[in-house]
């Protein structure tokens, strides 16, 4: 190809020109223009399956493979591998942490790449200084040989940070950095990205959670079904035309008139504990945790990350490895659950927060991942009824919208949200009387999470109780008819659809200060 | 089209063996083909079967992201246990195993069935009233009548054996009491992975050792090998499972197919063949979805053990001894048949299918090398070889392999400074298809 690309001003320091890829047929990206200029800050948004990351993975050379012309500085590259990308500058920090745990920080940021002494031994001391060195530069205060993993999520994720830039980086690609951050980690976040854009780093972040992008973006482009939509300034967009843009409709329906709760107690829990096992002994990470779930009735359960929250739902499902006790009563009768399986059988159902390690097996295909829990039921005599398992596959795409080309489709081929769609789908098959959902839109966008809220509103109404996980405060004022707040372990409060707010909620979830949980300052 | 060629791989491989063989064979005096003569085929079916045995079981264990390094052992201490039923009356050692193993298996085996008969029922009554939920059983269906009937049949196992024990044992007597004791082997294998939540591999590499042991010290110290010579020192029917169905067809080439035939449709057709593969696929899931991962664990070391036992059989019969070094590096084989059928050893994918077709493959090798009188120990020089072929066919394309060479070449990175990337000559000459590129 001889160099054709017109020249579009020394700013623009990465560019797409009618870039389209697709997977076995099904096009991802379709003639898609792209403009990175130094020193901005430019967010990707869209619709999971809007072709988003395929894009940043062209950009950073992991596919090799698309049609279209990208060029760095003007000339046009095509590149083979991320490190061919790395060697020009574009770094990509995945969304998935790609850190060695067992190794300090220093080590890591130079893992691959560390400075040697006559070529043979790492040169230990010079790694330290210059991450050192390094970490000062980005303001991250870190030490440069503490184990990965004795750091918080937060933390790891300003190690990935450090790393994409000590190659020098001069554009740096993030892929939704604060999913698994705190307020605070995020603020400390947002500062460096300020910083690294400053100093004339051009950044392409992808996030869903719209506020964050008005905060720190400086242009916004909105991709839909793998087309491009609209690139602007950010200040010509408010939240709803983001939106818009992104689910091509003009506003997003909101809760439906108040489902009614007053139904039976379904679920009953008291005094429940869990001790996990560690190398000390039994550590308490649950203190007597007591609720009550009625038909019909959505309770949420709000805290930071590590306050306990996920650890209620696995007690309650029998998943966790644990030393349980407490009381756990469905419909008034005493029960133990000591296994999923348990769970299963007393028609209680889990859906995970991490839905690739834990929901799917994503070589099979739909209906053979919706069936699985109900494979024994639907057999007769040992054998497998496929008819049946295609029958409630089928149900499940029908009633929850799964996009697919069939049921026959292999999981791991769907989108975010659909793929969540597979997991409920999968439990709602088991007709299940309490439904416990982990972090139900995690990762997932904007028209797939409505999706999922009226799914999960449907679903009290027709008498299910529902116990549900959130880190996102809006989501669960929006769903939840009281909400249940932890903190290290422990139960602070449950408020009433009526008093609450996020700062009723934030103010009992805050650990109370005792030096060694309270966030460190940046 | 070319999906269909990638999918059907295998079979070309199979098919590309079999026309070599057909096209280099050497010709007879009566210028027949040696090599397709029924007598050569299905002399290549009766070597494959012990082989191809062990490697049923082990697909089911592989597919579950397992591996089972014991079965060589197991089928020795198997073999060792039936050369010394069939030949020495009284409590020997084997006896002493084989009789509680047989007692016991019988009692889980009718127990667990008149369990599955009575859940059966309950969910046919279940499905009527339109229940959805599962079925409970109350305690006398679900376990005291199990509990009657495997004991009844524990004591008739019992009755069945026990006076084969003062003399020697009969057909049927080996033929049922020597898979059992392969079977608690494999269980024991299972038993331990599972509670332990140990690596499959550390646990049937220990057992692999310790059977190999039993197996010497249940011969004796004197006994290399335990003859078993049919008509003299034991029955004469046991000289069956050596002989030809209809003059035609060799028996051991029967148990091959039946085994293959059989745990291919509880693969395909039950729920726990469906939970095998979604083990494999992803543990976690499948434990959270409410399987017993567990059981079904244990369950397929089990039957890669029984397996392995009816191979021990197989063993006597075809060798006319009993040998505690007969097994070693027999899981080794097994496994590479299993890979070669397209099986992955993360778990989760492959098929019996494909480790019959692995299986067939070997043995025509084997064969043709030999028929070309190849000195053997090129034959396992050209073996290796061709294992890690037919992977590299059945795992990647041509292109995928091309493209990892080329990247690893230019392995050394760039240190320059990012500005001065890219060089000239570089990226502007490249095409579409990161694979079929050439860069320099």
């Amino acid at each position: 190809m001889p160099a054709d690309i017109e020249v579009r001003g020394p700013q623009v320091v990465l560019a797409g020109r009618g870039v389209s890829k697709s997977f076995l047929g099904v096009p991802a990206l379709r003639d898609v223009d792209f403009d990175l200029r130094a020193g901005e800050v430019h967010a990707l948004m869209g619709e999971n399956g809007a072709g988003k990351s395929t894009l940043m993975k062209i950009f950073s050379g992991v596919y090799p493979d698309y049609e279209g012309e990208v060029s760095v500085d003007g000339r046009p590259v095509r590149f083979a591998s991320v490190r061919e990308a790395q060697a020009a500058g574009v770094a990509i920090i995945h969304q998935e942490l790609n850190l060695v745990p067992e190794l300090n920080v220093a080590e890591n940021i130079f893992l691959g790449r560390e400075p040697l002494i006559g070529g043979l031994l790492v040169n230990r001391r010079k790694a330290i200084a210059e991450a050192t060195a390094l970490l000062g530069r980005l303001g991250i205060a870190l030490d440069p040989e503490a184990r990965i993993n004795t750091l918080r999520v937060g933390e790891q994720q300003l190690v990935e940070i450090a790393r994409a830039l000590s190659v020098s980086a001069r554009i740096l690609i993030m892929d939704e950095p604060t999913s698994a951050l705190s307020p605070a980690e995020c603020r400390r976040l947002f500062s460096i990205i300020r910083q690294l854009a400053d100093a004339g780093v051009a950044i392409i972040y992808i996030s869903h959670r719209i506020e964050e992008v008005m905060l720190l973006a400086d242009s916004v482009t909105v991709l839909r079904d793998g087309s491009h939509v609209v690139t602007a300034p950010i200040a010509s967009f408010t939240q709803e035309s983001i939106i818009a843009a992104m689910v091509g409709r003009a506003s997003l329906g909101t809760a439906p008139a108040a489902p009614d709760a007053g139904g039976p107690v379904v679920l009953s829990v008291r005094d429940l504990t869990l001790d996990a096992a560690t190398r000390k002994g039994w550590r308490r990470m649950l203190h007597g945790v007591s609720f009550d779930v009625r038909a019909g009735e959505i309770l949420g359960i709000g805290g930071l990350l590590g306050s306990g929250r996920t650890e209620i739902l696995e007690t309650l499902f029998g998943s966790t490895t644990g030393r349980r006790g407490g009381e756990i009563r469905i419909d008034g009768a005493p029960v133990s659950v000591g296994s999923p399986r348990d769970a299963r059988r007393l028609r209680l159902a889990l859906v995970t927060e991490d839905r690739k390690a834990k929901g799917l097996h994503l070589e099979a295909s739909i209906s053979d991942n919706v069936a699985l829990p109900s494979l024994a039921r639907l057999a007769r005599f040992g054998v497998r009824s496929f008819a049946g398992e295609a029958r409630i596959g089928q149900r499940a795409v029908d009633e929850l919208g799964v996009r697919c080309t069939g049921i026959a489709q292999p999981a791991g081929t769907l989108s975010g949200g659909n793929q969540q769609k597979v997991v409920i789908g999968k439990w709602l098959a088991t007709e299940p009387r309490v439904l416990l959902l982990d972090e139900p839109t995690r990762g997932i966008d904007v028209g797939a999470k409505q999706e999922i809220y009226d799914l999960v509103f449907r679903l009290a109404r027709e008498g299910l109780a529902i116990v549900l996980v959130s880190s996102e405060l809006p989501e669960l004022l929006l769903l939840a008819d009281r909400i249940l707040v932890m903190s290290e372990g422990r139960q602070q409060g449950v408020l009433d659809r009526a008093e609450a707010s996020e700062e009723a909620i934030m103010r009992l979830a805050a650990p109370r200060a005792r030096g060694a949980h309270a966030p460190k300052a940046a | 089209m070319l999906r269909l060629l990638s999918q059907t791989k295998l079979y070309w491989g199979l098919a590309l063996i079999f026309l070599i063989g057909v096209l280099t064979s050497p010709v007879s005096s009566k210028g027949n083909n040696i090599f397709l003569s029924y007598g050569n085929l299905l002399d290549v079916l009766r070597q494959v079967s012990i082989t191809g045995l062990i490697a049923t079981g082990m697909t089911a264990v592989i597919l579950t992201a397992g591996i089972d390094l014991s079965v060589g052992s197991l089928m020795a201490i198997c073999s060792v246990v039936c050369a010394m039923l069939l030949t020495m009356p009284g409590w020997t050692p084997s006896a002493v195993m084989g009789v509680p193993a047989f007692a016991l298996v019988a009692f889980i085996v009718v127990a667990a069935l008149v369990r599955f008969v009575f859940h059966n029922r309950a969910k046919l009554r279940a499905a009527a009233d339109g229940a959805a939920a599962d079925v409970a059983l109350d305690a006398t269906r679900g376990v005291v009548l199990p509990a009657v009937a495997g004991l009844v049949a524990a004591a008739a196992a019992l009755a069945f054996v026990l006076p084969q024990v003062s003399q020697t044992f009969g057909l049927w007597g080996v033929l049922l009491v020597v898979p059992c004791v392969g079977l608690m082997f494999g269980a024991i294998n299972g038993i331990i992975i599972v509670a332990g939540r140990l690596q499959p591999f550390i646990v049937t590499l220990a057992m692999m050792v310790t059977a190999l042991g039993v197996a010497r010290l249940t011969a004796g110290q004197n006994n290399a090998v335990i003859p078993v010579y049919t008509g003299s020192n034991a029955t004469a029917d046991f000289d069956v499972l050596r002989s030809l169905v209809f003059d035609f067809f060799p028996v051991p080439g029967l148990f091959f197919i039946a085994a293959v035939a059989i745990y291919g449709a509880v693969l395909r057709f039950t729920p726990f063949g469906r939970y095998v593969y979604a083990i494999g696929g992803n543990e976690e899931a499948a434990r959270l979805s409410g399987i017993d991962v567990g059981r079904v664990k244990i369950v397929t070391y089990a039957v890669s053990g029984m397996l392995a036992g009816i191979a021990g059989l197989l063993f006597v019969a075809q060798y006319r001894q009993g040998k505690p070094d007969a097994g070693s590096g027999l899981e080794l084989d097994a496994i590479a048949a299993v890979v070669i059928g397209g099986t992955s050893l993360m778990g989760g994918r492959g098929a019996l299918v494909g480790t019959f077709c692995g299986v067939l493959i070997f043995g025509l090798l084997s064969n043709l090398l030999q028929l070309h009188n190849i000195n053997s120990n090129l034959q396992l020089v050209l073996k290796g070889l061709i294992i890690v072929g037919t992977v590299l066919v059945q795992e990647r394309n041509l292109g995928e392999l091309l493209s990892n060479l080329r990247l690893s070449v230019r392995r050394p990175a760039p240190k320059e400074p990012a500005d001065q990337w890219p060089p000239s000559t570089e990226s502007p000459s490249r095409q579409l298809g990161g694979s079929a590129n050439g860069t320099s």
